[in-house]
Parts: C-alpha cells; sequence; structure tokens
C-alpha cells in the first residue's frame, strides 16, 4: 500500500484547560486536495496548524513521508521547505516587493543564487497572472492580489504539499473568486493540497475528499458529493444546511462556479 | 508653513464659519508670529556672540578640540550602544528565560541607576581592581554600556510590535528563528524605531556633558574654563549650549532623513 504524504495519529492538542484537538487520525496521500470543514472553533486551523508544527502538538504523531516529524532529530525547518503554509491574512512579508517575497525563501533556505530564484519567482508570478506586480509593495496589492503572491511563494518552494488556512476568509466577496482560480489551477496541476475552508462550492468541485471536524473530532469524511448530498451524521447535515443556506441567501446568483 | 496652508481642506473654512481669506489671514499672522520670534532669537544670540568674539577667537582651538571629543563620544557610544541594543534586544524577546532574565537584569540596572555614578564607577572602579584607563574611553564605555539599555528596550519594542504573521510566514517557508529575525523582523522593527531612536541619540550627545565631571577635555568642560577665566556665563553658555544644539538639529535631521529614505511604500504609514 502507498505510504500516505501525512499522516496524523492520535493528534491532541490543548490550550490550557481547553482540548482543541481529541485525537485526530487522518491521511492524506501524493496529489490529494483534502478539505477540512467545519464550525468556527471545531479546531480545523489548530489541526493545520499543527501539521506542520508551526503550533505544537500536545501529544500525537504526525509522519511526513512515511517519516516521523515529532522527534527529535527532526530538523522541521526542512520540513516546513517541503510542506508551505497560505494564511489567512496573507502574511506578506511587508517590506519587500511581491517578487522578493517569493525570491527571499528561495535565496535563503534553497540556497539558490539571485538569478535563479529571480526565474522562478517570475514564473510563480505567472501562475498566479500576477507577473506584472512584481514590484509591487503588499502594500499597493488588493487583499486578493496579496493572497496570489502568498500562493505563489508557497508554490515557488517546490512543496510536496501546501497547507492552505482559509485562505479566503479575510477577502472581500468579490475578491474571492480570483484565489479560489489560482488554487482551482494548482490542484488541476496534481498540487496536494489540504485545504481549510468556508468555500462549500469549492470543497464540493475540487476535494477529493472532505474531512467534517466537530469539536476537535473527525465526524465524518468522505468524497464530496457523498457528503454533501447524502451525509451519514445529523451534526454533518446540520452544519452543511445551515452553511449551505447562508451561502443561497447571501448569494443567490451561482458566482462560486469555476469562469471559463 | 506653506504645505500647512496647502493642507487645509476646501470646506474647512465653511464649517467653522470663516472664508478663506480668513483662514489665510489666520495663518498669515501665525507665521509671522513665529518668524518674527525666530528672528528675535536670532538677534539675540548674534549680539550675545558677537560680544563673546574675543573669547572664540581667542581659544577656537581648544573650542573644536573639545567639540571634536564630544562628536567622538557620542559617535563611538552611540554605534557601540546599537550593537549592544541589538543583542539586550534580542535577548528580551528570547524564549530561553535565562537569557531573557540577564538581558532584563541588565536593562534595570543601568536604567535604574544615574549616568553620573555609572562614569564614576567605571573610571575610579576599573583602576582600583587593576585596570588604568583615559577618562575619555571610560566616558565612552559608561555611555555606550547605558545606551545599550535603552536601546535595548527601544529594539524590544520595535521586534514585537511587528505582527506574529510575518514570523509564522517566514518560519513556514522553512526559515530558521534566527533567518527569519534577521530577513524578516529586524528589517521592519528598524525602521519602526528610528523615531524613538533618534530621542536616544539626542539624549547620548547631550548626556556625553557628564563627562566633564572625570575631566574628559569636551565641550562642557571647555564651557566650564571659559567662564571660569572669563566670567562671562551667558555669553560662554550661550555658545556652548548652542554647539550642543547644532550637533542634534543634526543628528534629528539625519534620522528624518534615514526614515524617508527607508520607509515602506503602502506600509505604516508609508507614502506612495
Amino acid at each position: 500500500m502507498e505510504t500516505p504524504l501525512i499522516e496524523t495519529i492520535d493528534l491532541r492538542k490543548s490550550f490550557g484547560e481547553h482540548e482543541v484537538l481529541k485525537g485526530i487520525n487522518m491521511k492524506v496521500m501524493t496529489k490529494e486536495v483534502v478539505c477540512v470543514i467545519g464550525a468556527s472553533g471545531s479546531g480545523k486551523s489548530t489541526l493545520l496548524r499543527c501539521m506542520n508544527r508551526l503550533t505544537e502538538p500536545t501529544s500525537g504523531e504526525i509522519r511526513f513521508d512515511g517519516y516521523s516529524i515529532m522527534t527529535k532529530e527532526t530538523d522541521i525547518d526542512a520540513v516546513r521547505a517541503e510542506m508551505t503554509m497560505v494564511f489567512q491574512n496573507f502574511n506578506l512579508f511587508m517590506h519587500l516587493t511581491a517578487k522578493n517575497n517569493i525570491m527571499l525563501p528561495l535565496m535563503k533556505v534553497k540556497g539558490l543564487d539571485k538569478v535563479a530564484a529571480d526565474q522562478v519567482a517570475m514564473d510563480a508570478l505567472r501562475q498566479v497572472g500576477l507577473s506584472e506586480k512584481a514590484d509591487a509593495f503588499p502594500g499597493h496589492l488588493s487583499g486578493g492580489q496579496q493572497q496570489r503572491v502568498a500562493i505563489a511563494r508557497a508554490v515557488a518552494m517546490n512543496p510536496k504539499v501546501i497547507l492552505f488556512d482559509e485562505p479566503t476568509s479575510a477577502l472581500d466577496p468579490e475578491l474571492i473568486q480570483e484565489v479560489l482560480d489560482v488554487m482551482k489551477l494548482l490542484a488541476m496541476g496534481g498540487m496536494t493540497m489540504v485545504v481549510v475552508t468556508h468555500e462549500m462550492g469549492f470543497a464540493r468541485e475540487v476535494a477529493d475528499r472532505v474531512i467534517f471536524l466537530d469539536a476537535g473530532v473527525v465526524l465524518e469524511e468522505g468524497p464530496p458529493d457523498e457528503m454533501f448530498t447524502n451525509p451519514k451524521n445529523e451534526r454533518t447535515r446540520t452544519f452543511l444546511r445551515r452553511i449551505l443556506k447562508e451561502v443561497e441567501m447571501l448569494d443567490p446568483l451561482p458566482c462560486h462556479e469555476p469562469q471559463p | 508653513m506653506r504645505n500647512v496652508k496647502d493642507e487645509i481642506p476646501s470646506n474647512h473654512g465653511a464649517r467653522t464659519n470663516r472664508g478663506p481669506n480668513q483662514v489665510k489671514e489666520f495663518y498669515d499672522t501665525h507665521t509671522t508670529l513665529v518668524n518674527k520670534s525666530i528672528l528675535v532669537v536670532c538677534i539675540v544670540l548674534a549680539l550675545i556672540l558677537g560680544m563673546g568674539s574675543y573669547i572664540i577667537n581667542g581659544n577656537i582651538n581648544s573650542i573644536l578640540r573639545a567639540l571634536g571629543n564630544t562628536i567622538l563620544i557620542s559617535v563611538i557610544a552611540i554605534a557601540m550602544g546599537f550593537a549592544l541594543g541589538i543583542v539586550i534586544g534580542l535577548g528580551r524577546v528570547s524564549r530561553n528565560i535565562f537569557i531573557s532574565g540577564i538581558c532584563s537584569i541588565y536593562v534595570n540596572i543601568l536604567r535604574g541607576t544615574p549616568l553620573l555614578i555609572q562614569i564614576f564607577f567605571i573610571y575610579f572602579g576599573l583602576p582600583a581592581v587593576g585596570f588604568l584607563i583615559d577618562p575619555i574611553v571610560a566616558a565612552v564605555l559608561a555611555l555606550g554600556l547605558n545606551s545599550g539599555a535603552y536601546q535595548g528596550e527601544i529594539i524590544r519594542g520595535g521586534i514585537q510590535s511587528i505582527p506574529k504573521g510575518q514570523m509564522e510566514a517566514a518560519r513556514s517557508t522553512g526559515m530558521s528563528y534566527l533567518k527569519a529575525m534577521r530577513y524578516i523582523i529586524i528589517p521592519q522593527g528598524l525602521r519602526l524605531i528610528i523615531p524613538p531612536m533618534t530621542n536616544e541619540y539626542v539624549t547620548v550627545i547631550k548626556d556625553s556633558s557628564l563627562a566633564y565631571a572625570i575631566g574628559v577635555f569636551e565641550l562642557t568642560y571647555i564651557g566650564y574654563k571659559l567662564e571660569s577665566w572669563y566670567f562671562q556665563p551667558f555669553i560662554v553658555f550661550t555658545f556652548i549650549a548652542l554647539l550642543y544644539f547644532i550637533l542634534t538639529s543634526i543628528t534629528s535631521s539625519i534620522m528624518m532623513y534615514v526614515e524617508n529614505r527607508t520607509r515602506i511604500p503602502g506600509y505604516m504609514g508609508g507614502a506612495e
């Protein structure tokens, strides 16, 4: 059997008394797009941030490419270079231009020289459709553009998997689509992705597997068609009904369909 | 002053029931007043210095040497304090309680005791344990160590005011803590701390006058000497104060220039 790219075994995380993750077992296979959904406070973001140990898990095991990354000998920086992340608030380096945002980790982590890094950065920017904004500072880009640069930064490292932490939650509604389109292209290109999201349209269309998290436990997981049309668990059903109704009320037009 | 006028919104006059002409008049009067008072100060200064020109002319070499020493002490102390401040600032935000504890104790002692005592401590203390020391070296050392504590606190403030997401983003690309500090956090933090650093540098220049107490040949020392030779306290100390004022003004201008040059476009008050 194929080794999963990421595997968590009984992953737990407590903040003080409050246990946020109560023993998560999940697998992400290579080239798979996994969407993690669930209500706020269900532990989705914590789960994602535990995967690259940006948040240190309280206990449990994480394997990346078959090897544990929870040992003392683990070079977590090397792991993170292969498991990059896209944040809710973009977190572009504010003092650097879009291109330099991408070039800096290439040079300082991967050791590329300036010319090579420049080339990779421009390729990545082209991929997200922002090559003309290469020299713009983050402060002069819209939220959607900033997030696309952040995705380019994550892609340029040529990682094995990209973690997306609610990539569209901080965006104005009209800017969400451009980011989702870029992510869709990435998924079609065969990138392994773990996406924490509230965009049910995206999850339904792009995900290979959807995981429903509730109060720190995986309640249900499966292919999106099954999850969205015929959820087995009562809580999943309630959650989906509520959030899909909200989406319907907010957007009477099906604006989350892919643009041709 | 012209800028102030330009920035008045067009509806400003209407809202305050003053016509545009009245507003203009107000600012013109104000400008004239400011200009007049500056003029008066300059005339008084010129008179005093004119009356004291024989003192200045007669001792120009000593004065220049003293000025040179003041500049030397200040510049080295500021540079030393900055290097030390980076270490202290990083140490204060360190997760290692031992390191942050030591840095915190250092800051509290140096900040909590008089600078003059620190100067005496080094100048009289080091020879007592077998290190003979030149007064000017003692002054630089004391000022530098003292300024290091203040600059360290300013740098800590700068580092801590950078949003947490910047560090997380840097770490998520595989940068180590130190690399993230060096390439992401510190470059942004340094820009933020320019205004409080200006305060600190101006303070160091003025505090260098304390070196006179251990006999360093600097501006305050020469002022003291001139006064005791000529019995012209107003003339002498006005002149000495003016020299300090010129030094601090140059420092502020340089820092203002640096601030404008390193402004991040579209971020934290940065212009286009």
